[in-house]
């Protein structure tokens, strides 16, 4: 494949789907916005340096999602990384103002919140089983892991999400479909 | 007051609205400038390799990354493995990729190559073949429990190499496999194969 035609389809890719890999990183970083943007940053560049495999994958939206778990996993396991994200408020890395106050902000910001308290692979099987909707089995081939962890790493996450959510000060009740 | 709320729409609203379309041009050059560091690192590699084999001869390895002009296997689509003993002194196998064959070992190192024909004779020529590496390198990658024993994947755009560390009572070390992309295998059959092999008292770590 020649370069250019490369490049073309990669800035077709960019400018139609950089906007969910930037909101699933969003969630993956639990409101970490400038650490989901390197996130996605980095996954597009892998993705280009192995554009045959985006070409042949089934869905080349489902491939680049595996591929930025895989870098979130990765970054994860990286000391400092551990470290920033440890001590990251989500709210205030929201930067929202309290009089832009509105129902989804208060959502988003007590949701953000609550993702941060799980440990990182938790969240990434939230997300992978509760927003992009996979089964069991994708999930755990993509985060390498036997489809029993995933279900255990839910059933947790699921449990602590629960708990953070209803105390007296959240109030909010979720509902798993 | 409690709210209800389907998680998924709770996650939909805390990932936030659509961002602004970016250029991506930005995302482009980024993308430009690593296959050229890949290109640069690739020349070195090859350099330091081919300088490699000529001091210490055969044993050395050329090519450790299947390019993408590499021909892909004729044995690609069918590839299988099978519960037959593969012998590569000193590294056994429980099984047996079917259709091919040991082609080279060493102490530090074993080539597969398919029978078909359709990857070089030069047993340093690693392109469109399975190699088993045994070194003292501690593993990276993405972990992978398989069989109560861990393992680390590690991809790259061409090849992906698994590594585990030997069993207790093996020569202590790290043993792992690179397979290329075009030969029909799969992470979980080469997890499979990987985890079959015994690593004998005569192995010895490789360099790198």
């Amino acid at each position: 494949m020649r370069d250019n035609e490369r490049s073309a389809e990669f800035v077709a890719f960019v400018q139609a789907r950089r906007s969910d890999l930037v909101r699933t990183a969003v969630l993956l970083c639990a409101g970490d916005e400038a650490h989901a943007e390197d996130l996605v940053q980095t996954t597009l560049t892998r993705l280009y340096l192995s554009w045959p495999r985006v070409q042949r994958a089934d869905s080349p939206l489902a491939y680049s999602r595996r591929c930025l778990t895989h870098v979130f996993i990765d970054e994860t396991r990286r000391a400092h990384r551990r470290r920033e994200t440890s001590v990251a408020v989500p709210m205030d890395a929201l930067g929202r103002d309290p009089a832009d106050a509105s129902p989804d902000l208060d959502l988003r910001a007590l949701v953000l919140t609550a993702l941060s308290s799980l440990a990182p692979r938790q969240r990434a099987v939230v997300v992978l089983r509760h927003w992009h909707d996979l089964d069991v089995d994708e999930t755990a081939r993509i985060l390498g892991c036997r489809p029993g962890t995933v279900k255990s790493q839910t059933a947790r996450a699921l449990a602590h999400l629960r708990e953070f959510l209803t105390t007296a000060d959240h109030q909010l009740d979720l509902e798993v479909s | 007051m409690a709210l209800n709320h389907d998680l998924k729409h709770a996650l939909d609203v805390a990932a936030g609205d659509e961002p602004r379309p970016a250029d991506p041009a930005a995302d482009l050059a980024r993308a430009q400038a690593a296959v050229r560091a890949r290109s640069r690192r690739r020349f070195r590699l090859g350099v330091s390799a081919l300088a490699t084999a000529a001091l210490v001869g055969a044993a050395s390895v050329v090519v450790l990354d299947g390019s993408p002009t590499s021909p892909p296997s004729a044995a690609a689509a069918e590839v299988r493995l099978v519960a037959e003993q593969l012998d590569a002194e000193p590294y056994t196998f429980d099984l047996t990729p079917e259709g091919w064959s040991v082609q080279a070992q060493l102490p530090s190192a074993v080539t597969i190559a398919p029978d078909d024909g359709s990857t070089s004779d030069e047993p340093h020529d690693f392109r469109g073949k399975l190699v088993i590496i045994f070194d003292a390198n501690p593993p990276t990658g993405r972990d992978v429990e398989h069989e109560s024993r861990q393992f680390w994947v590690n991809e790259n755009p061409d090849y992906t190499i698994i590594s585990t560390r030997t069993r207790a009572d093996e020569p202590s070390g790290v043993v792992s496999i690179q397979y290329p992309h075009n030969t029909g295998w799969e992470e979980s059959a080469m997890i499979e194969f990987l985890a079959s092999v015994h690593v004998g008292p005569g192995a010895q770590h490789g360099q790198g």
